[in-house]
C-alpha cells in the first residue's frame, strides 16, 4: 500500500493509496477526490462546521459496497474534532466534526466520498437552522419535474415572505432549504410547517407532486419528503462529491438558472461535475451561504 | 474537545471542587431487532392490557402499585414517590477515600468515564494522577435520572472512572450456594497450581469477541444485498392539513402563485 505524508496547518496526516481509481468508468482516483475536497474546502468547510458527520464509505470505489458510518472512527487522530451525541433512540455516541481542512482530508483519505450532515449543530440538536424540501422524482419523472416543483415551491414560500436556496442532489433530485437560523425554532415547527407546504402542493399538483413515500404513488411524479425536517435524518452537504458513475457535486444553483435550464428540456445540463463546481464556486462566491446567516420566522405556526 | 455528556456538575471533597462532565465507558453491542407483524410488516406497539376489562388501558388511567400479598397492592402516587426521591445532583460530593483492592468486583454495577469541562482540566489531572499512584477511590452518593447512586471514583486507562456501585442490601448472601469445605490433598493443590501456571496470559480483551454479533451482522449483510427489505405501511396520517392559520395562508398564496404563473 502507498503512503504519503503530508502536513497541513502543522497537523502530519498520512495517506494512503492515492491511485486507487475510485470512479473506475470515468477515472477519478484517490488523489484526485482529495484535490476536489481541498479546492472546494473553502466553500463546504462552513456547511460542515460543528454538525455531527455521517460518513459514506467507499474503500473499493462507487461501484462496490459503501457503509455509513456516523460514529466518529476510534481511529481519529488526536486533533480530530469530535462531539459527544444522545440520539433519540439509540445510545450516547462520539462523532467527527469537520470543522478544517485537516480533518476533511482525514475523512476523504477514508474515502468518505459522500458527507451527510444534519440540520442541526451538535451544540443545539434540537434547532434545526434551515427547513428543507428534499425533491426526489420517481420513476418516469427527472430532474426537469423536480425543477418546476422547486420553482412553484419557491413562488409559494416567497408570497409567504420566506426567501429559498436551491441545490442539486448531485443524483436526480433537487434540494429547497429554507434559512432560519433562530433558536427558537424546533423540529417540531419545520416538520409541521413544511407538511402542510408538500400537502398543499400535492393538492394543487397532484399529478405532479406527492408526499407518500412508497414507490407505487411516486411514479412519474416528484416526491416532496418533508420529512427530512427531523433531528435523526441527516442531508448530503452542499458541495459534497456523490457517489454516481461520474464525480457529481451536490451544487448551489441561483433561482434564475434554474428557470433557463428547466426551459432546456436537457437533464443532464443541471448537473455539475468536480472541476466546473470548483470554477463556479471561485467565481460566484457561496451561493448557499443564506442558509447559514439568513434569519427567517416561520409564519402561521 | 466538545463534549457532551449525560450530566454535567462538579467532583468536590474538602475544599476541591473539579467541573466535570460525564460520559458513557461502554457500548452494548447488541444488535437489537424490531418486532414486526408478519402479515404487512407493521412494526408493533406494547400497550397495557387489562384482563379484566378485555381492553387496552390509556396510560391516565394507570397507577402504581406495590404487591405485599395475592392480589393486595399498596397505592403508591406520584407525588408521594416524589417526596422520597432526592433532588438531582449538582455535585458527585466526595465522603471518603477507600482502597480500590478492598472493592470485590461483585460490586460493580456500570462504568462511566469523567471528563474535565473548561476550567477543570488541572485539578482533574492532579486527582487522577494521585489517584492512579495510589489506587485510592473516592466514594460518593449520586442522584442520576431517579435514582440516587453509590458510586466510586477511580483512574482508569488515564481518566477518571465513575463506578456505580451495587448497595449492599442488593448483593445476594453466597450463604446458600457457598459449598460445604471438603478436604483437600496437598498434592491436589499443587497440581491445579501448575495448570494454571501454564495456562497463564496477559489479559488480553481484544482477542475475544461476541462471536454471535459478528455472525448476525454478516447474516444482516449478505441479507441486504440478496433481498430487498420489508417496507411497512405508511402510519395513517394525521388528521387534517395542519394549523388551520398556516393552511388558509398556504391556501390564498398558492391561489396567487397559480394566477401568476
Amino acid at each position: 500500500m502507498s503512503r504519503k505524508v503530508v502536513e497541513i496547518a502543522g497537523r502530519r496526516l498520512s495517506l494512503s493509496n492515492l491511485e486507487k481509481d475510485l470512479y473506475p468508468s470515468y477515472g477519478f482516483t484517490k488523489a484526485h477526490i482529495l484535490e476536489y475536497y481541498r479546492r472546494i474546502a473553502p466553500f463546504i468547510l462552513p456547511h460542515l462546521r460543528d454538525r455531527a458527520l455521517t460518513l459514506k464509505r467507499y474503500p473499493e470505489g462507487v461501484e462496490k459496497d459503501f457503509f455509513f458510518e456516523k460514529r466518529c472512527p476510534s481511529h481519529r487522530p488526536e486533533w480530530a474534532k469530535t462531539a459527544e451525541v444522545i440520539p433519540d433512540e439509540g445510545e450516547q455516541m462520539t462523532v467527527c466534526l469537520v470543522n478544517d481542512l485537516e480533518t476533511l482530508m482525514w475523512v476523504e483519505n477514508l474515502a468518505s466520498l459522500e458527507l451527510h450532515v444534519p440540520l442541526a449543530r451538535t451544540g443545539s440538536p434540537e434547532t434545526p437552522d434551515s427547513m428543507v424540501f428534499d425533491l426526489d422524482p420517481g420513476d418516469q419523472a427527472n430532474i426537469l419535474d423536480c425543477a418546476r416543483v422547486a420553482l412553484i415551491l419557491r413562488d409559494l414560500l416567497s408570497r409567504l415572505r420566506l426567501a429559498s436556496c436551491l441545490k442539486t442532489s448531485g443524483k436526480k433530485g433537487l434540494h429547497v432549504y429554507v434559512p432560519l437560523n433562530r433558536k427558537e425554532t424546533t423540529f417540531e415547527d419545520t416538520k409541521k410547517f413544511s407538511r402542510a407546504v408538500a400537502k398543499i402542493m400535492q393538492n394543487n399538483y397532484p399529478d405532479l407532486v406527492t408526499v407518500k413515500m412508497a414507490k407505487e404513488y411516486r411514479k412519474a411524479k416528484v416526491f416532496i419528503n418533508w420529512s427530512q425536517n427531523d433531528s435523526s435524518k441527516t442531508m448530503v452537504c452542499v458541495y459534497s462529491l456523490r457517489a454516481r458513475e461520474k464525480p457529481v457535486v451536490s451544487f448551489p444553483l441561483a433561482w434564475r438558472e434554474l428557470e433557463n435550464l428547466a426551459g432546456k428540456g436537457d437533464p443532464e445540463k443541471l448537473q455539475v461535475m468536480h472541476s466546473e463546481a470548483v470554477r463556479r464556486a471561485k467565481k460566484q462566491g457561496d451561493l448557499f451561504r443564506e442558509v447559514l446567516v439568513k434569519k427567517q420566522r416561520l409564519p402561521h405556526l | 474537545m466538545a463534549v457532551q455528556g449525560i450530566w454535567s456538575g462538579t467532583i468536590s471533597f474538602s475544599l476541591v471542587a473539579i467541573p466535570v462532565q460525564l460520559v458513557k465507558a461502554v457500548e452494548p453491542g447488541r444488535v437489537s431487532f424490531r418486532m414486526l407483524h408478519s402479515k404487512d410488516y407493521s412494526p408493533l406497539r406494547r400497550r397495557m392490557f387489562c384482563p379484566e376489562e378485555d381492553r387496552v388501558v390509556p396510560p391516565d388511567e394507570i397507577i402504581r402499585g406495590y404487591e405485599i400479598g395475592p392480589d393486595k397492592y399498596l397505592v403508591i402516587t406520584d407525588e408521594e414517590l416524589e417526596s422520597v426521591s432526592s433532588a438531582r445532583s449538582r455535585t458527585i460530593e466526595i465522603l471518603e477515600f477507600i482502597d480500590m483492592k478492598e472493592v470485590d468486583s461483585i460490586y460493580y454495577d456500570h462504568p462511566y468515564y469523567l471528563v474535565p469541562s473548561k476550567g477543570g482540566e488541572k485539578a482533574y489531572q492532579l486527582l487522577l494522577e494521585v489517584m492512579r499512584r495510589t489506587h485510592k477511590a473516592g466514594l460518593a452518593k449520586f442522584v442520576l435520572g431517579e435514582r440516587e447512586y453509590l458510586v466510586a471514583v477511580k483512574s482508569t486507562e488515564g481518566a477518571l472512572a465513575l463506578i456505580t456501585l451495587h448497595y449492599s442490601e442488593e448483593i445476594l448472601p453466597a450463604g446458600d450456594i457457598t459449598p460445604k469445605r471438603e478436604k483437600i490433598d496437598a498434592e491436589d493443590k499443587v497440581r491445579i497450581r501448575k495448570d494454571i501456571k501454564k495456562m497463564m496470559a496477559d489479559f488480553n480483551p481484544g482477542k475475544y469477541a461476541d462471536e454471535r454479533r459478528k455472525k448476525i451482522v454478516a447474516l444482516l449483510k449478505r441479507k441486504v444485498k440478496e433481498k430487498a427489505p420489508v417496507e411497512a405501511p405508511e402510519a395513517e396520517e394525521e388528521e387534517g392539513e395542519g394549523p388551520a392559520d398556516l393552511v388558509a395562508a398556504l391556501k390564498e398564496s398558492m391561489g396567487k402563485v397559480k394566477k401568476s404563473r
